[in-house]
């Protein structure tokens, strides 16, 4: 484990760290506070669906199964939300391995695994709609109580370097993970499966390790959606939107990249922030510059982001992707 | 035909701090002349799945600061106009925040609208970090107002009043009729909403003398109840009651009349689509006689009828949002009025005190009890002859329920 390796991860760090110091805008902490949020679902898809190549269309799943633990366990039995978020760790890493260990241990690859954690998420959706225990459609609200003993914040700037200090630790995990002997095993799978078994890597076991850290990651960012917003419901936690949103920015960043995740978070996000600007009188023209953009950059630089810069600036890309 | 240009892009809000900032350092002569305008934000998701609902409500809240400025502003303010800071929520809880952040920034005295539970709730909570008065324009949950949050106000009835209203309705047109209506089935869709309706129905129609033959659940979307149907045919009720969103009241509605099945009256509660224009429009004889309790416009008020013609002059159908987002804004230049200045304590004061009328709705003098105004209420509708009438109360009717619908 060298230092040298996590200098961009601590300089990208510190530079969003500071922000918040520099511009005093709270929908600017709102928006960064979001963006991160959605940085660390993506960082968990990354783990799975970008290093392990085992693409996943329902990583809701795991966001969801993050917001409800969280809510559920502070709605109902008034645990602390600090306990409930180690809890949501948990049960998301569960999830993960209950889900890797019934789809991996039946071979299944590619669209066909794609396809069954989109079931597992509808799955859920449907239920945590129907169950009066996670409150069903009309949701469970928590109670507005902030302090750092409830993982609650006055100040948007609080909450962003929190979820700051939860996206670093995903990009130090990232980074260690790539470095290491799980990483090279996590590769060999995602390039060819039959050469890894082959080579002697136990393929079901390294999966399986991969979803569970994958699906605790994005479990996490399911609980910091819950301690921001404070409010949970079926669409939100188990919706399609998450997944995609999860998929895309690795996609758009640099799939398995360690900075993937939140080069494609900030892309997008920040595009749709100043796509706003065109919005004028006609609703949706914004969402459809946001689309052209996101259309060229799949069209032309299927490396994303990271890959352009590679393409263009050698140097600087080797930097950052280390 | 273009109502108001109130969307702010980012130059013209650039330019407007510009300009504002020059005001500011003008000498005081200078300035005396037009107060600076009070700036009102308008939160509705105008893209994404609700899109259609945030349109109108934009277009009533657009309609209200338009005649509220025409008619001379806010006296009390030496005749200060009203401006609009428009935010889109995209349908989304996040991005509705994320738009609250945004107009809090822009120096907003207060917000109108949400329209959906998850964003007012959200929304409303982000305001409430500034003190920022928020106005719920429709969004039903018993949640919204019961969290007791100090800025949050709802002008139209929340779940609870609508359900005991819409009971209460149903009890009395009823026994007007001769109690023709004895055994009914209920049709709710599967999540809590329909659940929750069709248990509190369950457990209050027996008490007036109604007897339940099934509750039937349906998932949302369904694509298919034939077998509802059929079912229905064989139970025979007098009374059907959905709790079903738009498309699942459509279908249902229209299999009911390929089917022939005729109960003597459809009764929904809440409903997406029996008292929606675009229903009766797409679908007249399937929509015909069927009734519902839900959010409606004041019939026989001569504003609302002026609102009324103005928005059906741009070739837009005068559904609920309208009057609900126009009275909505209504209520807060009034409070402005009394409070005498664009502060937001005092605005909260203002709208805690209100006894507002002069809005469109069928609704008394507004009363605030931690949030919820008191005086709203539902009516119950009906569609007759490809119009949707108010049968109940008799106080704001302009139609006579037919009840049955069907002999």
């Amino acid at each position: 484990m060298k230092l040298n390796n996590y200098i961009p991860i601590i300089l990208v760090t510190a530079a969003l760290a500071l922000v918040p110091l520099v511009f005093s805008s709270n929908a600017l902490a709102n928006f960064m506070a979001m963006a991160l949020i959605i940085t660390l679902a993506a960082q968990g898809w990354n783990i799975l669906g970008g290093v392990a190549g085992q693409t996943s269309f329902g990583h809701a799943f795991f966001f969801g199964i993050g917001c409800y633990t969280a809510a559920m366990l502070q709605f109902h039995f008034g645990i602390n939300a600090w306990v409930a978020f180690i809890l949501a760790l948990v049960a998301g890493a569960g999830a993960g391995f209950i889900l890797g260990f019934l789809s991996f241990r039946a071979g299944l690859r590619g669209s066909y695994f794609a396809l069954i954690t989109l079931a597992f998420a509808e799955l859920m959706r449907i239920l945590a709609n129907a169950s009066e225990w996670t409150g069903g459609a009309a949701g469970l609200l928590l109670k507005l109580k902030p302090g750092l003993a409830n993982m609650q914040f006055e100040s948007r700037a609080s909450f962003l370097w929190l979820a700051l200090a939860f996206v670093f630790v995903g990009l130090v995990i990232s980074r260690a993970i790539a470095g290491s002997r799980f990483g090279a095993q996590l590769v060999a799978v995602r390039e060819n499966e039959d050469a890894a078994r082959a080579l002697g890597v136990d393929v079901l076991a390294v999966k399986l390790k991969a979803i569970s850290l994958s699906g605790a990651m994005t479990a996490a960012a399911g609980v910091l959606y819950v301690q921001n917003f404070l409010y949970i419901d079926a669409n939100i936690g188990f919706g399609v939107w998450i997944s995609i949103e999860a998929l895309l920015a690795p996609l758009v960043g640099g799939r398995g990249l360690v900075l993937g995740p939140l080069i494609g978070t900030v892309t997008l996000h920040g595009l749709g922030e100043l796509t706003k600007s065109f919005a004028g009188r006609t609703p949706g023209i914004d969402l459809m510059v946001f689309a052209v953009v996101l259309i060229g950059v799949v069209a032309f630089a299927s490396g994303g982001v990271l890959g352009l810069l590679r393409r263009f600036a050698p140097g600087l890309a080797r930097r950052i992707a280390a | 035909m273009k109502l108001v240009e109130t969307h702010l892009n980012r130059r013209t809000v650039l330019k407007g701090g510009a300009a504002a900032l020059a005001t500011l350092s003008a000498p005081a002569v200078l300035r005396a002349a037009e107060p600076a305008p009070i700036k009102v934000g308008i939160l509705q998701p105008v893209t994404g799945a609700l899109a259609q609902d945030g349109e109108y409500g934009r277009l009533g809240a657009e309609l209200a600061i338009e005649d509220i400025n025409k008619a001379g502003g806010i006296k009390s303010l030496g005749g200060a106009k009203l401006q609009m800071v428009f935010g889109d929520a995209r349908s989304t809880p996040e991005a509705g925040t994320q738009e609250v952040e945004r107009m809090q920034e822009e120096g907003v005295v207060a917000i109108v609208g949400g329209f959906a539970s998850p964003i007012c709730l959200a929304a409303s909570q982000a305001a409430s970090r500034y003190d920022l008065p928020y106005l719920v324009d429709v969004g039903v949950s018993d949640q919204i107002t019961g969290r007791g949050l100090k800025n949050t106000f709802r002008f139209a009835p929340g779940f609870s009043i609508c359900t005991a209203a819409a009971i209460q309705n149903l009890v009395r047109i009823n026994e007007a009729a001769g109690k023709p209506a004895k055994t009914v089935a209920l049709v709710h869709e599967d999540g809590l909403f329909g659940t929750g309706l069709a248990k509190l129905m369950a457990t209050e129609l027996p008490k007036y003398g109604f007897e339940i033959l099934e509750q039937i659940a349906v998932p949302t979307p369904s694509r298919d109840l034939s077998n509802v149907t059929l079912r229905l045919r064989s139970l025979n009720p007098d009374l059907i009651i959905p709790s079903t969103y738009y498309g699942e009241t459509v279908l249902l509605a229209r299999t009911m009349q390929q089917q022939r099945v005729r109960p003597k009256a459809v009764y929904s509660v809440l409903n997406g689509a029996a008292s929606n224009r675009r229903f009766v429009a797409e679908f007249p004889e399937a929509a015909e006689g069927v009734m519902d309790c839900n959010h409606w416009y004041d019939p026989r008020n001569e504003r609302s009828k002026a609102v009324q013609a103005r928005v059906e002059a741009v070739g837009k159908p005068y559904n609920y949002n309208i009057p609900l987002n126009y009275s909505s804004v209504a209520l807060l230049a009034d409070a402005l009025e009394r409070a005498g200045a664009a502060d937001r304590g005092k605005v909260i004061e203002a709208l805690n005190t209100s006894t507002f009328k002069d809005h469109l709705m069928p609704y008394g003098e507004t009363k605030f009890v931690n949030g919820q105004n008191m005086g709203a209420a539902p009516v119950s509708t009906q569609v007759q002859k490809g119009q949707i009438k108010v049968v109940y109360p008799t106080d704001f009717s302009d139609a006579k329920p037919i009840f049955p619908a069907n002999r």
